[in-house]
């Protein structure tokens, strides 16, 4: 008989052996300089390996595509940047896929997206000039930017009295104890940081200590912690929400009294940013990728898609007007060129600093 | 000796799917959680204990007895809805036997957080409930929401064994008890229930285990004050990118159940013992 012991020191060697090859896993295969500046030929080169969130593009302009080029378009779904990258860690072939803009920078300096030269796209030139030379990437050479969006509250006009225009607004309005905080640790944190007049990315443990006083101090006036902002609105279990401008659209979508859900920018600080078209290097088809970005630039495209997802798209025309359109009943919910400029964009924090963000949240959520 | 191999075969199937399923991913987010994350948020392999030091933080103590009364309640809950379910269903069921016990199972078939996302809708402060009632009762965001939210997802996996075990007893047991002019409470008290106890253990287990690190009630219909240790968990792997910190968390966790379960199934097989004696 094989006993008990000798099968547990079979499998505690091989865990052991598979364990260690397995530490491969986490370090991604960092790509070359070389292999990323190669040209794309711009054809049709097999089906598209799309990779998104869901929900985030018009599906009848994706079956357009399939028809216009006669290909599929395979796609599938990330709910989070972490998830998409752990994805493409974990080596799996995508064509197009949709980083925010401080992925971008993580991806570019990995090597790991393939160089998009602008002049092979038709109407890119309709792309906002705040986006020629992003921070993100320089001379946007590895991106084009697909929806942008900016954090503010939204609120009930109908529920809510004492809106200030600040954040504080989100504690100290009386919202009947219906207010939630976004579940995102970049987003509260810069948040409480903005309220400190510090800057939106501030990395300073001290002044850190102070945005974390802030959020320890706010949870009392808070009925949750959310990420679920449109259920949370629409279901009339908030009447304040910390949220971005695209989710209001998507709210007045959803509710029978549009006029009531509004959205404020605050006044300490408004942060901003970007989704974007990428093209990973070891993408199989970036010829499709390539055909597939420039359809999406299409003005008519890109204008039907923005009133499906709700977000503006930094596109001049059609795309622009497409948004103004969707809001004129409140326009503090668009992103204008000014706020492009004047707000402040979420950065990728180095070591120490990321550390002391990633205390700030967790010590908030087990305060 | 060919029985032997016969028998050592048989195990190779189950070997290899804990081995790849079980042990290899224990042993993978054991190594992660001595690492650290580099500036591109990758996380890498190393010899550190700066995520132990960091959990050393009484702050984190709450979190998990939390987590653990939740389980609890949702346990103790489930018995109470769930016995009585299954044993209904095992006596009184006739020929309705695996119907009923399909209507058990059929909620199953739609997506734990669907179901959860429908209680949102149901007991919203305008949900539908406290519209057929004309109510404005606060549900929402509550510890009680969670807990039910627990009960309403793992209520099954209590039923199951529970209905299993009480139809396994035979008939004439219950029948000699009350020859034996036992009450009907003595009767269970004394036959029913040690005959089903192993089931109402397994399911217990089978309960307390995914709830007490379930992330989707708390995170959906909690509070602030509301927050379990896997959300914590989830927060480190889906948002901060801290993968390193977020096994820590996770081998601490299995530890804590680790102690817990053995010292509550050593006083359970004592008292199982005890009582078919």
């Amino acid at each position: 008989m094989l006993n008990r012991r000798d099968l547990l020191k079979g499998s505690a060697g091989l865990a052991l052996g598979a364990g260690l090859a397995g530490c491969g896993v986490g370090n991604i295969d960092r790509g070359s300089k070389a292999e990323t500046e190669k040209p794309i030929r711009k054809r049709v080169d097999g089906d598209l390996v799309y990779f998104n969130y869901s929900e985030y593009i018009d599906p009848a302009l994706v079956k357009g595509f399939e028809k216009l080029y006669g290909v599929r378009v395979r796609e599938s779904y990330f709910d989070s940047m972490s998830a998409m990258m752990a994805k493409l860690r974990a080596g799996i072939h995508y064509d197009v896929i949709f980083p925010s803009a401080e992925y971008v920078q993580r991806l570019r300096s990995g090597f790991l997206i393939r160089r998009l030269d602008r002049d092979k796209l038709k109407n890119v030139d309709t792309v906002y000039s705040y986006f020629d030379d992003p921070w993100y990437d320089p001379d946007s050479a590895h991106s084009t930017p697909y929806g942008m969006y900016a954090t503010g509250l939204g609120y009930r006009a109908d529920k809510v009295s004492g809106m200030t225009g600040s954040w504080r607004d989100l504690g100290e309005a009386d919202s009947g104890d219906r207010s939630f905080l976004l579940d995102d640790y970049q987003e509260s944190i810069g948040m409480a940081n903005l309220v400190n007049g510090y800057p939106l990315n501030e990395t300073d443990t001290g002044k850190l200590e102070d945005s974390k006083d802030y959020l320890v101090d706010l949870k009392p006036e808070l009925r949750g912690v959310s990420a679920d902002t449109i259920t949370n609105m629409v279901s009339g279990n908030a009447y304040i929400q910390h949220l971005w401008n695209g989710d209001i659209v998507n709210i007045r979508y959803g509710v029978d009294n549009p006029e009531d859900f509004k959205f404020q920018k605050c006044k300490e600080g408004l942060p901003v940013g970007s989704d974007n078209f990428v093209i990973p290097v070891n993408a199989e088809h970036p010829g499709t990728a390539l055909l597939f970005i420039e359809y999406m630039l299409e003005p008519e495209n890109a204008a039907q898609n923005v009133e499906w997802i709700g977000y503006p798209m930094p596109y001049e025309g059609a795309p622009t007007e497409a948004f103004q359109g969707l809001v004129k009943e409140d326009p503090e919910i668009n992103i204008t060129v000014e706020d492009l400029e004047q707000g402040q964009q979420f950065e990728n924090l180095k070591g120490e600093g990321r550390l002391a963000w990633d205390e700030v949240w967790t010590e908030f959520k087990v305060s | 000796m060919n029985e032997n191999r016969f028998a050592t075969g048989f195990l190779i199937p189950g070997g290899l799917w804990l081995l790849l399923l079980f042990v290899v991913p224990v042993v993978l987010v054991l190594a992660l959680s001595f690492g650290y994350t580099d500036d591109l948020g990758e996380a890498i392999y190393d010899t550190r204990l700066d995520n132990y030091e960091r959990l050393v933080d009484p702050d984190y103590l709450p979190v998990l007895f939390r987590s653990a009364g939740f389980a609890l309640g949702a346990v103790v809950l489930c018995l109470l809805i769930g016995y009585p379910v299954a044993y209904y269903i095992a006596v009184f069921g006739g020929r309705w036997k695996n119907v009923l016990i399909a209507l058990v199972v059929l909620p199953f078939f739609v997506n734990y957080l669907i179901r959860t996302y429908a209680w949102i809708a149901m007991l919203g402060d305008d949900g539908l409930v406290n519209g057929v009632f004309d109510t404005s009762i606060r549900f929402i965001n509550t510890p009680y929401a969670v807990v039910g939210g627990l009960v309403y997802g793992f209520l099954a996996f209590m039923i199951l064994p529970i209905y299993a075990a009480l139809d396994r007893m035979d008939p004439a047991l219950i029948e000699a008890g009350k020859d034996l002019y036992g009450s009907p409470w003595e009767t269970f008290r004394h036959v029913t229930w040690p005959h089903t106890f192993q089931g109402v253990l397994a399911g217990s287990v089978l309960v307390f285990l995914p709830a007490v690190g379930d992330f989707v009630a708390a995170s959906l219909l909690g509070g602030p004050e509301e927050v379990m240790v896997g959300n914590l968990i989830q927060q480190q792997f889906q948002a901060s990118d801290n993968w390193p910190f977020g096994a820590a968390l996770t081998i601490a966790m299995m530890a804590f159940l680790l102690i817990w379960m053995s010292l509550y199934l050593r006083a359970a097989a004592r008292e199982g013992k005890e009582a078919t004696a």
